[in-house]
């Protein structure tokens, strides 16, 4: 079995050799003390003053030149990282080209949100959400920057066309589709959200038919680059259960899902959901969505990790579990990493379908930390367990 | 309960946002005084939101709808009340710490504790901890709650701590925290006074806290 065979083959619930990991490999430090630092840090390059005239002054029309190549180059790199450490599963993106430099201080998605630029501790250049583009209707109507799905789907397929090219038999590629749910809240703000649920049906409604095909065309176009996994990123929950009403999500996101998750097993790949917090009263509703597995199950959150893997462990695949709070930081120590890797193995294992990794990408994550729990599993995650 | 004020309790319970400063109005009309329609109308309907949605019947979307809704109901209350007869349980000091943005939570509990008749001092978000305290100094509040939703800023409730003590203050001022990352673990390391998992835990919190700080 090759790494993509295998993955599929505990998505499946089909036997493997040896537990499987997976990594998220989104931020850049993590990834950097494992190849390397770059010789001059995004944050100085950044925090230059020329560099930041440059940026208030022309940061939209620099996507192309600049963002888009800086972007995709880190997420490169990430799947190189993830082989060298001896990852079986790899979150890459997204490498579409979601955003642009609105100026030196700003990032804005197209989808319609803004975030604070800002550093990770570590030089590099990190974002934080700010605020939502849309606060009416109106604001949403005349929005000038959404991506057509077909130009989002064609950077994406020749991002892994050639990440498949390069490491498709090293390891299993995951990109990343971007959720409805949470793209949405991001874009209205919450409590916009909350309210047009109510008051604003017919935009909802507008706003998830473009998201929706926008996910689908991606899907589309990276499983014709060859992917086989795809990881869709949704958070519908917070630290004590679903944000919003699960029926109401159902309502408004489950058609949609079910014809993405659908599309992409009919073309013979699997589609797993991310989703932070505590979903406890939403698992059952990705599984009627048709997802084949889930990540995230926040250890920092209400969700019981253990207990989901005897209520759905026959039927949804668990990745993740690893907490990025403390067991993967530089505050914890060996023999406790080792100990909670070990705690996991034991209880969800068994029987299959999980992929041990951590909870989140973490901008601290200390990847010789990682490198404990991937020894751990290779010691203790040998089939039968 | 008086059928008018009963109409507005549902109107929340219900997140009734068109129909609410209507039923406001009635209740206005019919000689309710403000602080009455408030406490037995408007606080009474958000008690209810929040016991539902500890129960897990409702949502944090809930939540936010409510809130819209009371809101406003307030607006229309507040045109009419004198500020001379509003009581208020106390000062309390919000917000989310320096480095993180996030203010869904916060803003809940803020709305949540002045409906609860608390005086909030809403700082914000990525407010510096030298800012919660002077605002602690300038205005003799006594109560600070802090929003903490990532890890990576969990640092930040240290110095506002550390701050306090520094200020000569942290006797006489009590500390809450909340958000994704917090747990009554991290409040104990980080020696503040209570965590609230949810800001439906606001007002048992800072009541509690009024009565220590009356009782020390």
């Amino acid at each position: 079995m090759n790494p993509t065979e295998r993955i599929l083959a505990v998505l499946d619930g089909k036997p493997v050799d040896r537990l499987q990991t997976f990594y998220p490999g989104f931020d850049a430090w993590p990834t950097q003390q494992v190849l390397g630092k770059p010789l001059i840090s995004g944050e100085a390059i950044f925090r230059n003053p020329l560099t930041r005239k440059i940026f208030d002054k022309w940061g939209p029309k620099l996507v192309n030149l600049v963002t888009d190549p800086a972007i995709n180059a880190d997420f490169m790199k990430a799947i190189q990282a993830a082989i060298a450490v001896g990852f079986d599963l790899v979150w890459v993106g997204p490498t579409e080209g979601q955003v642009m430099v609105w100026n030196s201080t700003t990032l804005l998605r197209y989808s319609g949100s803004f975030y604070e630029l800002t550093v990770d501790g570590h030089g590099n250049m990190y974002y934080m959400y700010r605020e939502p583009a849309f606060n009416t209707t109106e604001d949403y109507y005349a929005w000038p920057y959404f991506v057509k799905p077909d130009d989002a789907a064609q950077k994406s397929y020749k991002f892994f066309t050639k990440a498949m090219k390069k490491y498709g038999d090293k390891i299993c590629v995951m990109p990343q589709v971007q959720g409805l749910h949470e793209t949405m809240v991001l874009s209205l703000g919450f409590v916009n959200m909350a309210v047009f649920v109510k008051k604003e049906p017919q935009l909802l409604q507008h706003f998830i038919a473009y998201l929706e095909a926008y996910a689908m065309k991606l899907c589309m176009a990276m499983l014709d680059a060859g992917v086989k996994v795809i990881l869709l990123g949704d958070d519908f929950s917070n630290k004590t259960g679903p944000s919003m009403n699960p029926k109401i999500n159902d309502e408004l996101f489950g058609a949609s899902y079910q014809r993405i998750t659908k599309a992409v097993h009919d073309r013979g790949g699997r589609i797993i959901l991310h989703s932070c917090g505590d979903n406890t009263k939403m698992f059952d509703y990705f599984i009627k969505w048709g997802f084949d597995g889930g990540h995230a199950y926040e250890n920092t959150s209400n969700v019981d990790i253990y207990k989901e893997k005897e209520r759905h462990g026959d039927q949804f695949t668990i990745v993740g579990g690893v907490g990025v709070d403390y067991l993967l930081t530089e505050h914890s120590k060996p023999h406790e990493v080792e100990e909670g890797v070990k705690k996991l193995i034991d209880a969800l294992a068994p029987g299959g379908r999980f992929i041990i990794g951590p909870v989140h990408t973490h901008p601290d994550m200390d990847m010789s930390k990682v490198k404990i729990m991937m020894e751990t599993v290779r010691r203790h995650g040998n089939y039968p367990i | 309960m008086n059928d008018h004020l009963a109409a507005v309790v549902t109107a929340i319970d219900e997140m009734d946002l068109d129909g609410i400063e209507d039923l406001v109005q009635v209740c206005l009309n019919s000689g309710i005084g403000a602080e009455e329609i408030i406490e037995k109308g408007i606080s009474q309907g958000l008690d209810i939101v929040g016991q539902k949605f500890e129960e897990g019947e409702y949502f944090l979307g809930d939540l936010v709808m409510a809130g819209e809704v009371v809101k406003t109901g307030m607006k229309r209350v507040s045109a009419v009340m004198d500020p001379a007869k509003t009581k208020q349980k106390g000062k309390v000091v919000i917000a989310t710490v320096e480095g993180d943005i996030h203010e869904i939570g916060k803003n809940i509990l803020g709305m949540i504790l002045s409906t609860a008749g608390w005086e909030v001092i809403d700082l914000g978000v990525n407010v510096p901890a030298d800012t919660i305290i002077e605002t602690v100094k300038s205005s003799g509040a006594q109560m600070i709650g802090l929003s903490v939703l990532l890890t990576t800023m969990i640092g930040a409730i240290t110095q506002v701590v550390d701050g306090l003590r520094e200020a000569g203050l942290r006797e006489q001022v009590r500390i809450a925290i909340g958000g994704a990352c917090c747990s009554q673990a991290l409040a104990d390391k980080m020696g503040v006074d209570a965590y609230g998992e949810t800001a439906v835990e606001g007002p048992r919190i800072f009541d509690r806290f009024k009565e220590d700080l009356a009782s020390a």
